[in-house]
Order: structure tokens, then sequence, then C-alpha cells
């Protein structure tokens, strides 16, 4: 029967590995999985090993027009594709250059040999090939990566939250960050990650992304009164959601397109 | 069953007798706020607070988990379900007279015919000990229009008052006759403790002023004349459909279920976990139709929920002026300023529709 076994694989753009290591992470976890599945490719140890996989996870954010192609390879040969992580969901940290503008960030990285690189504008996975799920976060909390491992080995939808961190948050009965004089991503940003950084006194950056339906208006309105300038809020928006058009004029329109 | 007195210095005394028997919960600081948690050790009775203001969650915690296991089951063969209903016999050591009320109502949602089990096995395993107010502790909260700033008829065990060097300990169950009769540390309330009693009563009344301006009687009324009212998109402008004010309140009790599966996707658990009708997901129904897809419909049905249909399906207040909603909502929205804008929001509509009327006519 082991040839019948669902094969996957991982792929690397740009980002920092660390969704991969949270996938390494899943200790309890990691011989059940090998056990039900076979892993073809991981982190391109061999190019093109594979003709075909069932599902294919991509991790990093889409920053060279060159990726395009490795990109609509993957997709071609891939059954499901899963987007691994912040950087491959929303372009993640890496949008930030796109504010600074390419070329300044060029110069601050690689200095004088700046020309010898190529590089775009930061963009999520999905703005070069159809995504099908996302695991969203900075890193990925292990238990989402599990979830969605687990929904398509049964042939279902894998459940990943649409709701805002503040409600994980109030069910580890977190004293609110607003309560203490501080701000927080929570009311907008999605839940899944067991409101991590409020439960250890940080506070949230929407590092999973924005919830489908997000309330801008009242983030302007509640952020302004808590005494943040209009550069304070979009610098908080942009962190790791700045592929999302926030500095319109609010709506409700949703912002994710799914 | 008369009052007894129990010395402020043989709490600990009390609490750690309570350990002996059952698992103790009591109020807590937790950070600058307070919570109800399991008391583990002897030593950890120290941290016990009774005069805590308020907790960020309320006590139905222990008896609506937010996250619990309703079935395990090893494969698609139900013959291989097994559901873990059980409780362990459990104390909760000062609760406000309003959660006492707000147990009341979820009692009576979560144990009518037919009962939900796993509720009621928890609420059966369960004695309640409650501990009196003084007042309010911030200015969301109106009990005195909700009437529960005295406990409930029934559905406690024991109610403490605090008299300074003594805790006045009224019973209302005969499990708390039992209980305070095995403690041994609880002597039989004397007139001077009676009238110190009726003191504290009466400083108490002072401090807990109403603050709707009409009578709750007329509350369910009011609200269905607001029902189109515009405030609703007015306060929903500002409000993150976040569920923090369900998630806090103690007479909330919606939950979602879900299957967890193990990795042979065969195998797993089914939890529930508390839901909130504020995020835009709750409605949603397969085929993607949402029953109530604006935040002003999901914010008023919150409202309405609190207002008139629990009272209505229950005969117990949908709200109890606990104030935590309107404390944790970090758009400051607040339950009491709707009430208070109600009165008036009726009063135009109704004027509209007599002036709609004439008009006709
Ligand atoms: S999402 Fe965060 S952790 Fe994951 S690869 Fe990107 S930067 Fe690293
Ligand atoms: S700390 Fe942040 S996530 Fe938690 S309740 Fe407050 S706003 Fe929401
Ligand atoms: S709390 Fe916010 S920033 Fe932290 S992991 Fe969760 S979504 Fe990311
Ligand atoms: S009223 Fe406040 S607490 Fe409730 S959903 Fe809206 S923003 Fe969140
Ligand atoms: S609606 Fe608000 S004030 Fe009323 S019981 Fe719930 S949390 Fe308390």
């Amino acid at each position: 029967m082991a040839e019948s076994k669902p094969t996957i694989s991982f792929h690397d753009f740009t980002s920092c590995e660390g969704c991969q290591l949270q996938v390494l992470n899943c200790e309890d976890e990691l011989l059940d999985i090998l056990g039900a599945v076979d892993i073809v490719e991981f982190r391109e140890a061999i190019d093109d090993k594979a003709d075909s996989y069932d599902v294919a996870f991509i991790e990093g954010a889409f920053t060279r027009e060159s990726d395009r192609k490795r990109l609509e390879t993957i997709r071609s040969k891939a059954g499901i594709v899963v987007a691994l992580g912040a950087c491959a969901c929303t372009g993640g940290l890496n949008v930030l250059k796109n504010f600074r503008g390419l070329e300044k960030s060029m110069k601050t990285v690689y200095g004088d040999s700046a020309d010898w690189y190529e590089t775009s504008q930061a963009l999520p996975v999905e703005a070069a090939i159809k995504v099908d799920y996302k695991v969203h976060g900075c890193p990925i909390p292990r238990q989402e990566f599990l979830e969605v491992v687990t929904s398509l080995l049964a042939g279902r939808t894998p459940r990943i939250p649409d709701h805002p961190v503040c409600v994980e948050c109030k069910l580890r009965e977190n004293e609110c960050l607003y309560h203490k004089s501080q701000y927080c991503m929570g009311p907008l940003a999605r839940a899944g990650c067991d409101a991590w950084c409020p439960s250890y006194g940080g506070r949230c950056y929407a590092c999973r992304g924005l919830i489908s339906d997000p309330n801008n208006q009242a983030a302007f309105d509640v952020l302004e009164e808590f005494g943040l300038t209009i550069d304070d809020v979009l610098t908080e928006f942009r962190l790791f959601n700045g592929v999302y058009d926030v500095s319109q004029p609010p709506t409700e329109a949703r912002v994710e397109k799914q | 069953m008369l009052p007894q007195i129990l010395p402020k210095d043989k709490l600990a005394d009390f609490a750690r007798f309570l350990m002996g028997e059952y698992r103790l919960a009591a109020p807590v600081a937790k950070g600058h706020q307070f919570a109800f948690e399991f008391i583990e050790t002897p030593e950890d009775v120290g941290r016990i607070r009774m005069d805590y203001d308020i907790t960020i969650l309320p006590p139905k915690k222990f008896l609506h988990p937010m996250y619990e296991e309703l079935l395990r089951f090893g494969g698609r063969d139900p013959a291989t379900g097994e559901a873990p209903i059980q409780a362990e016999p459990t104390v909760i050591l000062g609760a406000h007279p309003y959660d006492l009320h707000a147990i009341a109502t979820t009692d009576a949602a979560m144990r009518a015919e037919p009962a939900d089990p796993y509720y009621a096995t928890k609420r059966d395993a369960t004695l309640l000990i409650g501990i009196n107010i003084r007042g309010y502790v911030n200015d969301e909260q109106f009990m005195a229009d909700m009437r529960t700033t005295e406990p409930p008829e029934g559905g406690w065990d024991l109610f403490m008052t605090d008299l300074g060097d003594r805790y006045y300990v009224e019973v209302g169950s005969d499990a708390g006759s039992k209980l305070h009769q095995a403690a041994g540390m609880f002597t039989q309330a004397a007139g001077d403790d009676h009238k110190a009693k009726q003191a504290f009563d009466n400083e108490k009344a002072s401090n807990l002023p109403k603050r709707l301006p009409y009578d709750t009687r007329y509350l369910p009324e009011l609200m269905s004349e607001s029902y189109d009212s515009l405030l609703w998109d007015a306060v929903a402008r500002r409000c993150f459909s976040c569920g923090t004010c369900t998630n806090v309140c103690p007479t909330c009790y919606c939950f979602d279920v879900q299957d967890k599966l193990n990795l042979d996707a065969a195998s797993g658990v089914r939890r529930r976990q508390w839901d909130s009708c504020q995020l835009h997901t709750f409605a949603e129904v397969a085929g993607g139709e949402n029953f109530r897809e604006h935040r002003s419909s999901r914010l008023r049905h919150r409202m309405f929920r609190k207002g008139k249909f629990i009272y209505e399906q229950t005969g117990k207040p949908g709200c109890v002026g606990c104030g935590r909603c309107s404390v944790h909502c970090v758009a400051d929205i607040s339950i009491l300023e709707a009430y208070q804008q109600i009165a008036d929001e009726a009063a135009v509509s109704a004027m509209e529709i007599a002036a709609a009327r004439e008009e006709s006519q």
C-alpha cells in the first residue's frame, strides 16, 4: 500500500524558513505524518525530483519576477497548493520594502553589490498562482499545520479561524492590553495562534493577517482616541498586512479575496 | 436555617477544609484584575481575594468551560465513541450576587429538559458560596436596575457578608447547612451580628442607585420598539465584532462544535468551544448565506438577547448588569448607555408612527 500514500512537497521562496522549522517542531506528530504521507521534496534539495504532488506547501513571499516560473511549475504539478506562513500568505514582513522603496532597501541590505541582485515588489504567492489554502502566521502555529494536513488527508476543508485574536485572548482570560494603556491589533487579526503574543505580554501585530471583515473605521477611531497618529496606525497595519489597501477610505468589503 | 458567623481569621482554615473534600475555585489577582482559579495547594489559599472587585471571566467557565470534550471516537463506527460526561465535586467560593443570578439564568437554559448533560452533571456536583458586594465597582454596572444586588431565591448554598472581623453567612440549602456543620468553625449569628448586617445592607443600598431612566419591567417592550432605530447602526460603526462582550458575559452560553481528527483521518475528539453571535461566521450557514451579515444586526441581536429574549424564554434576567461587556469592549461600547438611550429612541419611533397614521388619514 506504500505507493498509494499521498505525496506532499515543501518549497522555499523569500523567507527566513522559520515556518518549515515549525513543521519540524511537530515532534510528537512527525512520525505519524511520515507514516501517512510521502514527502517527495523538502526545501528543493533535488530540483524537480517528483513529477507531481498531491499537496504542495509553499513557504516565502514572491519577491522576484523570475520566481513566477518556478511557482507556475509547482502549481501545474500540484493537486492542492497551500501557502505556508505570513510570507507566502500576505507577503509578510517583506512587504515593508515596498513602502521604503525597492532601491533604498537593496542599498541597505547589499550596499555596493545591490546591482548584482534581482528584486521586485514583495507579494503573496497568490499574486502569481492560485492558492487553495493558507496556513497563516509568522511563524505558523504548529496546530494549524496539523489541522490542514489531517483535514486534507481526510478529504475535508481545513477549519481556519476567521474571527479576531481577541476571542482566543478572552478565552485565556488575559488582561487586555488596552486596559494596560497599550494598544493591540487583536480585534482585526485572524485568530488561530491561541492569542500567542498577548498571552506573553506582547501586543498582536496581526502576523496571521486580517479577518475577512475587519472594521477598519473602528480601528482608526479607537487607535486615534488612544493617541496614535494616522501614520502610527498605518505603520501598525503595514507591518504584516501591507498588501491590503488599508489606507483607502474605510470599507466593510472583504479585503482578503478568498 | 439561621445565619452563621465565620471569624475572618478562620477563612483560610475553611478554604483548606473545602479543599479536602472538593476542588476549590476562588477569586485571585490576575495582573491588575481578577480571575476565578482553582486553588491547587494549601499555600495557595493565601492568594484568595474575597475583596476582589470583579473577575474578567464569570464563574460560568467552570460549568460550561471554554473548551470541552464531548466525545472521543476511535473510528467511523459509532461503537468506538465514548462521551466523557463527568464532574469532580467542586466548590466555587466568592461568587458575587449578580454572578449567582447569572448561574440561575444559565441553569434555566441548560438544565431545562432536554438538559445539556455536560453542564447538568457539573452543575449537580458544584456548590456555590457567594460573597456580598458593597456597591458598584465601575460606571458600567447597573445591578440595581436588574435586581441582582442580592442573591437569587435559590440555587446557592452559602452566602457571606464581610462584617470587618467576621463573615455573616446565610445558608441557602441543605448542602450548605451540612457544609458549615462539617467544617466546625461556624457559630450561630447573635443580635449584634444581625444588627451589623442590617447596617451593611443600608449602606450597600445607598451605594447602588438605579442607573436606567425607567423600570426594567419596560425593557423588553422598549427594546421591541427600538428595533428599527438608527442607534444600532451608529453604535456598530465602532464595533469590531470581536466577541469579547459575549465571552465575558455571565449569561452567554453559545458554543460551536467541531471534530478534531487525528492523522489516521478516522479517530479523534469532538469538542465544543464558546462561540459568539458577534462573529460574522456565527450565523453563516451552508451555501454561504448569513442571517446576520451586518455588524449592526449582530450588535442589536446581542442587546436583544440580553434585554428581551432570554428573559422571555427563561423568566430570568438575560442581563444581570455586571458591566463586564462594556468594561472589556476595546471600543467602549456600553450596554448601559444603549439601554439608557432606547427610551428616547422608542418615543421617537412612536411619534413617527403616530405622524404617519395621521398623514394617511
Ligand atoms: S512567516 Fe515568518 S517565520 Fe514564516 S517564513 Fe515568513 S518570516 Fe519566517
Ligand atoms: S489584548 Fe489584544 S487580543 Fe487581547 S483582548 Fe485586548 S485587544 Fe484583543
Ligand atoms: S497574537 Fe497576533 S502577532 Fe501574535 S502570533 Fe497571534 S496573530 Fe501573530
Ligand atoms: S461591542 Fe465591543 S466587545 Fe462586543 S463585539 Fe463589538 S467591539 Fe467587540
Ligand atoms: S450583557 Fe453585559 S452587563 Fe449584562 S450580564 Fe452580560 S456582561 Fe454583564
